[in-house]
Parts: C-alpha cells; sequence; structure tokens
C-alpha cells in the first residue's frame, strides 16, 4: 500500500486486497497519514481484486473518521466492477463518492 | 401423441447456471426447465416425450422421472452432440406422422421458455432475466398447486413465510417454502426460488434470487443473478464470489459442507452436522418448517 500526501490531498494507492489481513494496517495507517490540513482523501481501489467484510469494516471506519472532521471528503476511486458489486450488496456506496478517472 | 425436446448445452454465456446441472435442469419459478416443457407439451397432448439429452442425461431423468406427474411417458436418450431442430425432425419424424404433435411442438429445442419464443435463456443473464420476468404470468399453470398469485403480479409459494411487515413490489415471485424477513422489500423484478431466505431490510430488485439461497440483512440484491455465493450483474456480466456468508451464501446441505472451514467456525458450531433450518436460524432467518402465508399489509 502507498500513501502519498498532495497538498491538502492524500492519496491512498497499491491496495491488492483489504481483508482481515490488512484492514487494521490500512485503517491504522490512514489514521496517522491524516492531518488537520488533509481535505481530500483519495482511496485508489482499481488494483483492489479482493475485499471481504473486514476490508469493508476498514473503509467503514474511515468514512466515520471523516465525518468526524468537518469537511474531509472521501473518495473511492475506480473501483474493479467486483468490488463495486460489493458495495452496492452492502449498500455502501451510497455513503461514499465513488469516482471513475 | 409423440413429441421430443433437446436438451440444450451451450453454456459459455452463463455458466453459473450450469454449475450444479445441465442447462435443461437450471431452476426457473419453482421447476426447471424440462419440467416446465414436459407440462407444456402434456397440456398441448402429447403423451410420449423423447428428452436427447447430450449432457446429464441422469440429473433429466432425475428431474422429470417417468412422466406420471403429468401423464405421459417420458423417454431420457444420450447424445454426444446437442441436434438441431430439423436434425431431430429427419432423424425422429421425416415423414411428420399425424401421431406426432404438430409443429413447433414436434421438437422443440428447450433454448427458450413455453410460450416466449423470443425471449433466448441462456445467451446472457440479461436474457435469462428477461425471459423469468416475461413468463413471469404464465408460469401459474392449473398444474402448479404450490403458488397463487395472491395479488396483481405477486406470486406467492404456499408453504412460504413472508413477513408482514415486509414489502412487495409487483411483479415479484416468491417461491414456495422462501422466507421474506421483516423489513424486506422485494420487487419490483424480483424472483426469489425456492427455499431461498431473504433476509431483514434487505432489497431485492430486478434480480432472481436461485434456490437455498440466503441474502443477508441489510443487503442489496440489484440488477443481479445471486445463487450461492455468487453475485452476477446482468448488466455488465461482473462475477462476485461473496467472501462473507452473512451477506450472501449457499443454504443447500452441500454447500453448507463445502465451506465448513470458511465460516462454520464464525457460527461457534459444528456446521456439517446441522441442518438447513438451523443454520439459517444461526445466520438470523426464522425458523423453518412449513407454515401460512403472512402478507405484509
Amino acid at each position: 500500500m502507498k500513501i502519498e500526501r498532495d497538498g491538502e490531498r492524500l492519496c491512498v494507492s497499491e491496495i491488492n486486497e483489504l481483508t482481515a489481513a490488512n484492514s487494521s494496517n490500512f485503517r491504522d495507517e490512514i489514521n496517522s497519514a491524516m492531518t488537520g490540513a488533509t481535505v481530500v482523501i483519495e482511496i485508489d481501489l482499481s488494483k483492489t481484486l479482493f475485499m471481504d467484510s473486514s476490508g469493508l469494516g476498514a473503509l467503514f471506519a474511515l468514512y466515520r473518521a471523516t465525518i468526524k472532521r468537518e469537511g474531509v471528503v472521501l473518495r473511492l476511486l475506480n473501483p474493479v466492477p467486483e468490488i463495486e458489486q460489493l458495495l452496492e450488496l452492502t449498500q455502501m456506496q451510497q455513503l461514499f463518492e465513488v469516482v471513475r478517472r | 401423441m409423440k413429441a421430443l425436446l433437446i436438451c440444450p448445452v451451450d453454456s459459455t454465456a452463463v455458466p453459473r447456471l450450469a454449475e450444479s446441472g445441465p442447462l435443461a435442469t437450471a431452476p426457473i419459478l419453482g421447476d426447471c426447465v424440462v419440467a416446465h416443457w414436459v407440462e407444456r407439451l402434456a397440456e398441448l397432448g402429447a403423451r410420449q416425450i423423447e428428452v436427447i439429452a447430450p449432457d446429464g442425461a441422469d440429473q433429466v431423468r432425475k428431474a422429470v422421472g417417468d412422466g406420471a406427474r403429468w401423464g405421459v411417458r417420458i423417454n431420457v436418450t444420450v447424445s454426444r452432440f446437442e441436434p438441431t431442430r430439423q436434425e431431430a425432425v429427419d432423424k425422429y419424424n421425416p415423414a411428420g406422422g399425424p401421431d406426432w404433435l404438430p409443429a413447433p411442438y414436434d421438437v422443440v429445442e428447450m433454448s427458450h421458455l413455453p410460450g416466449c419464443p423470443g425471449l433466448p435463456l441462456f445467451e446472457s443473464y440479461a436474457n435469462w432475466i428477461a425471459a423469468l420476468t416475461a413468463w413471469m404470468p404464465l408460469a401459474l399453470t392449473p398444474a402448479r398447486v404450490r403458488v397463487s398469485q395472491v395479488r396483481p403480479g405477486i406470486w406467492i409459494g404456499s408453504r412460504a413465510q413472508v413477513s408482514p411487515n415486509s414489502e412487495l413490489i409487483a411483479p415479484c415471485w416468491i417461491g414456495d417454502r422462501a422466507s421474506v424477513e421483516t423489513g424486506a422489500v422485494v420487487g419490483p423484478g424480483a424472483i426469489i426460488e425456492d427455499r431461498s431466505v431473504v433476509g431483514t431490510t434487505a432489497h431485492i430488485a430486478q434480480s432472481w434470487v436461485g434456490p437455498d439461497t440466503f441474502v443477508g440483512r441489510m443487503t442489496s440484491v440489484a440488477n443481479s443473478v445471486a445463487w450461492g455465493s455468487t453475485l452476477i450483474d446482468w448488466r455488465t456480466g461482473s462475477v462476485l464470489h461473496v467472501p462473507d456468508p452473512f451477506l450472501l451464501s449457499s443454504l443447500s446441505e452441500s454447500k453448507i459442507a463445502a465451506t465448513t472451514d470458511r465460516f462454520g467456525r464464525a457460527l461457534g458450531a459444528k456446521a456439517p452436522t446441522r441442518k438447513r433450518t438451523e443454520l439459517a436460524k444461526a445466520m438470523g432467518a426464522p425458523r423453518g418448517g412449513a407454515s401460512d402465508v403472512n402478507l405484509p399489509a
């Protein structure tokens, strides 16, 4: 997983899978990387081929963390169709801004 | 009168439908394709039906038996390939014998449902959904006593359990022994096959839920073919194998045994020895078994 800071933007990419094995680490690393200046968090899911409920839980935890910080936007970028299906199945696509670029 | 049915073979566009058996035995509104066709041909007067089965002949035989259920005699013949209609006519009824049903019912390729020749079943998942949705009003034949139309466009199996606090939106079909729990929204365009469970506040729309499938609470199945733990978006063909059984999973005994390692421990119980109803209960479904239908207000 790669985390890059670009001004007010925090970009998280190269996530191959998001499961019970790495979801805590994923959540903690992003939380640590967030600063008071962070306005946008973009999670690039274009390389994420597998996600389970722990991964969904990590995304939800991140969502909760961002709504506590008013004005912070959380975006999911380019999810593969299977992950998009999972987000729709769990109705979590309603929580996130899902963007295709 | 005689008739001949040709079982379809090519499942390349719809592989999930052929995982449990040949396409002719794919479950449709409480029965299977071949059974629906036998029933139709029997209504038209057929008394002797030959079924050509290029694959899975034993499963086809199991699905139709000897035909006594419809008052016909059925013989299932194994074939090495799927003959075209013309090839079958040339071989079995070249002279157009008077003891055969009139065309086109003398020889039928089961690539569509009775009465829906323009709606192919197996060319894509989108076609599968379109054909089943169109066929819903035609599925309630006099021979089918386990399902009734309770309101216009809403069909429910006689042993289904439907919470009075659920919402059913026409058209929808809830199969025999299926369960729809409180707060669930089923329809429009939803087909829940036999023995499936729709969990609390789950939403099903424009989708087909295969038999013995558990749809977990708060999940949303839209524009999909859902069978066991497989979820297919019929618009895009995207296939997702849902990893968490509390979201979407199979309730059939064989699947339970196969997935014991994965989620048996999560249930804190001896899953392989559990019966389907016990597992469904553990996952949040109501108690299984026959009961009266409770219609939502």
